[in-house]
C-alpha cells in the first residue's frame, strides 16, 4: 500500500489545521446549494473546476495529502431531493445521494432488491455506510465497485441531469474503463431508476476480499434468475465486479440459461462460460488466475444453492 | 468560511478553509484530541467521531460539510467527573493498551449501543469493524461493550 513520503507528510501540515500560509481562508470555493438547479448551474459554470463531493468517502481517499490541489468544491449533501428513495408499482428509484446505511436498512429494498441491500450493507464499515452514497459508488466508477454488479443484475438506469435536459442510461453503457465513465462536465448524476423485480426471483451476492470490512473487493459477484411457474429460466443476468475493466454482465451466461429448467442446468458449464467472459488482471488484491478459478467456483455454487432454493 | 455546528453540546462559530478536514478542525482549532490520525483514508476508524448520530471517520470528511451538524467526540460522554458507562466499562475490561484507537471504537460502540441496547458479540463485532487495534485482539473490546451495555441497562445511563 502507499507509504506516507516526506513531501506528502510536508504537504499535510500546510494544508490543514492552524499555521498554513498555503492556502488562505477563501482561496478555495466550497459550494454546496440547497436546490438541483442551483447545483446544475454550477456544474453548468464551473465543470470540472468543480470537484463533486457526497459522501467523499472516495474522492477524500483521493485527495489524500493533496487536498490543496483542489479549488472548488460543489457539495451535494445539503440537496434533500437527491437523497429520496421512492418505490412505486414498476421502478425503484434511489436518488444518488442516498447513503449505502440507508439503503442496506431501507425494509423495501431489502425485499425487492436483496443484493443491492446486502452489496451496501458491507461496503467498507459502519463509518463509510453512513457516509458514502449510491450515486458516488457508480461516479467514482471502480471496477471494484461493490454496489455496481448488483446494479447492473437489475438492469439498474442512471439519470444524467444537467441545465440541457436529461439522459437515461443503462448502467452498462455509463462505464468505460477503470475510474472512467460517461458524464459530461455539464452532469451531474442524479438518481437510479431500477425496474421492480418481478416474485419469481432468485439472487446470489458474493463478496471476496482479504478482509471482511474496509477492503476493496477482490472480486464480486451478482446472479439473478427470473423463473417460471415451472422452473424454467425466462431470464437470467450475471455481473462480476473486479474481473474486468468495468463492472461486466458476462451476455453468454444469460443466454445460456435462458429457457433452460433450472433445476436440469449444468452448473460447471455456467462456471466456464462464466470465466470466458470476463478479462481479469494480476493486482495486489488477486491474481489472474485467482480470479478465474473464484469466478468459476462461485458461479457452479450460486447456480447449484439456486436449484436448491425451488 | 463561515460554519456553524454543535460539538459535544456546545453550538460553535468557526472560520474554515474549504479543504479543511473536520478531524483536523476538531483536533487542530478546538483542540479536542481523543480523535486521531491514523491512516488519513478512512480505513483504521482512529478518527471515528459522531455526525448526526452516525459514526464516520472525520479525516474523510471535510469540516465544511459539519455546517449544520451534530458532532459528537469522547470529550462530550463524561458528565462532569462521571465517565459514561462505555468509559468505565473499557478501564474495567481491561480493553485498553495502547488506547490509540479506543476513542474511536468507543463512539463507534456509543452509536451501536443507541440501537441496540443489548447486542450479541458477533453484533458488536460487525459494528466494530471498521475500528482497527493492534494491540488487543478484540476480545477485550468486545468484552468491555458488553459491559457497557449491561450498565446501562441496569440504569447506568439512559
Amino acid at each position: 500500500m502507499q507509504k506516507e513520503s516526506k513531501l506528502n507528510a510536508e504537504n499535510r501540515q500546510k494544508t490543514s489545521g492552524r499555521g498554513s500560509n498555503k492556502v488562505p481562508i477563501g482561496s478555495a470555493d466550497f459550494l454546496a446549494p440547497e436546490s438541483l438547479e442551483k447545483a446544475l448551474d454550477y456544474r453548468k459554470r464551473y465543470g470540472f473546476e468543480a470537484t463533486v463531493i457526497a459522501g467523499g468517502t472516495d474522492i477524500m481517499v483521493d485527495y489524500f495529502e493533496r487536498l490543496y490541489e483542489v479549488n472548488s468544491w460543489l457539495d451535494l449533501n445539503k440537496i434533500e431531493e437527491l437523497k429520496k428513495i421512492e418505490i412505486n408499482d414498476e421502478e425503484i428509484i434511489i436518488g444518488a445521494t442516498a447513503t449505502h446505511k440507508r439503503i442496506a436498512e431501507h425494509p423495501d429494498l431489502q425485499k425487492y432488491l436483496p443484493m443491492l441491500a446486502h452489496a451496501s450493507s458491507e461496503v467498507g464499515a459502519w463509518q463509510i455506510q453512513s457516509r458514502g452514497t449510491i450515486g458516488g459508488n457508480i461516479v467514482t466508477s471502480s471496477p471494484a465497485g461493490d454496489t455496481l454488479a448488483p446494479l447492473l443484475a437489475y438492469d439498474a438506469k442512471v439519470v444524467l441531469q444537467s441545465k440541457g435536459g436529461n439522459r437515461i442510461l443503462d448502467m452498462s453503457d455509463f462505464f468505460i474503463g477503470p475510474k472512467e465513465n460517461v458524464e459530461e462536465s455539464d452532469e451531474l448524476l442524479t438518481k437510479i431508476i431500477i425496474p421492480k423485480p418481478s416474485e419469481n426471483i432468485l439472487s446470489r451476492w458474493k463478496k471476496v476480499g482479504k478482509r471482511k470490512a474496509l477492503i476493496i473487493s477482490s472480486l464480486t459477484m451478482a446472479i439473478l434468475i427470473e423463473i417460471d411457474n415451472d422452473g424454467v429460466i425466462e431470464n437470467a443476468r450475471a455481473c462480476y465486479g473486479a474481473v474486468a475493466p468495468t463492472p461486466i454482465e458476462v451476455k453468454n451466461v444469460g443466454d445460456y440459461l435462458k429457457n433452460q429448467k433450472l433445476k436440469e442446468v449444468d452448473a460447471k458449464k455456467v462456471g466456464e462460460i462464466a470465466v470466458a467472459g470476463i478479462s481479469p488482471i494480476d493486482d495486489i488484491r488477486g491474481t489472474e488466475q485467482y480470479r478465474r478459478q473464484v469466478t468459476h467456483d462461485l458461479t457452479v455454487n450460486a447456480i447449484k444453492e439456486m436449484a436448491e432454493e425451488i | 468560511m463561515e460554519i456553524k455546528f454543535t460539538i459535544n453540546g456546545e453550538e460553535r462559530t468557526e472560520q474554515i478553509k474549504p479543504n479543511q478536514r473536520l478531524l483536523d478542525l476538531i483536533r487542530k482549532d478546538l483542540g479536542l484530541l481523543s480523535a486521531k490520525e491514523g491512516c488519513g483514508k478512512g480505513e483504521c476508524g482512529a478518527c471515528t467521531v459522531i455526525m448526526n448520530g452516525e459514526p464516520v471517520t472525520s479525516c474523510l470528511v471535510l469540516a465544511a460539510q459539519a455546517d449544520g451538524a451534530e458532532i459528537l467526540t469522547v470529550e462530550g460522554l463524561a458528565e462532569g467527573d462521571k465517565l459514561h458507562p462505555l468509559q468505565e466499562a473499557f478501564i474495567e475490561a481491561g480493553a485498553v493498551q495502547c488506547g490509540f484507537c479506543i476513542p474511536g471504537c468507543i463512539m463507534t460502540a456509543y452509536c451501536l449501543l443507541k440501537t441496540n441496547s443489548l447486542p450479541t458479540r458477533q453484533e458488536i463485532r460487525t459494528a466494530l469493524a471498521g475500528n482497527i487495534c493492534r494491540c488487543t485482539g478484540y476480545q477485550k473490546i468486545v468484552d468491555a461493550v458488553q459491559l457497557a451495555a449491561d450498565k446501562m441497562a441496569a440504569g447506568g445511563e439512559g
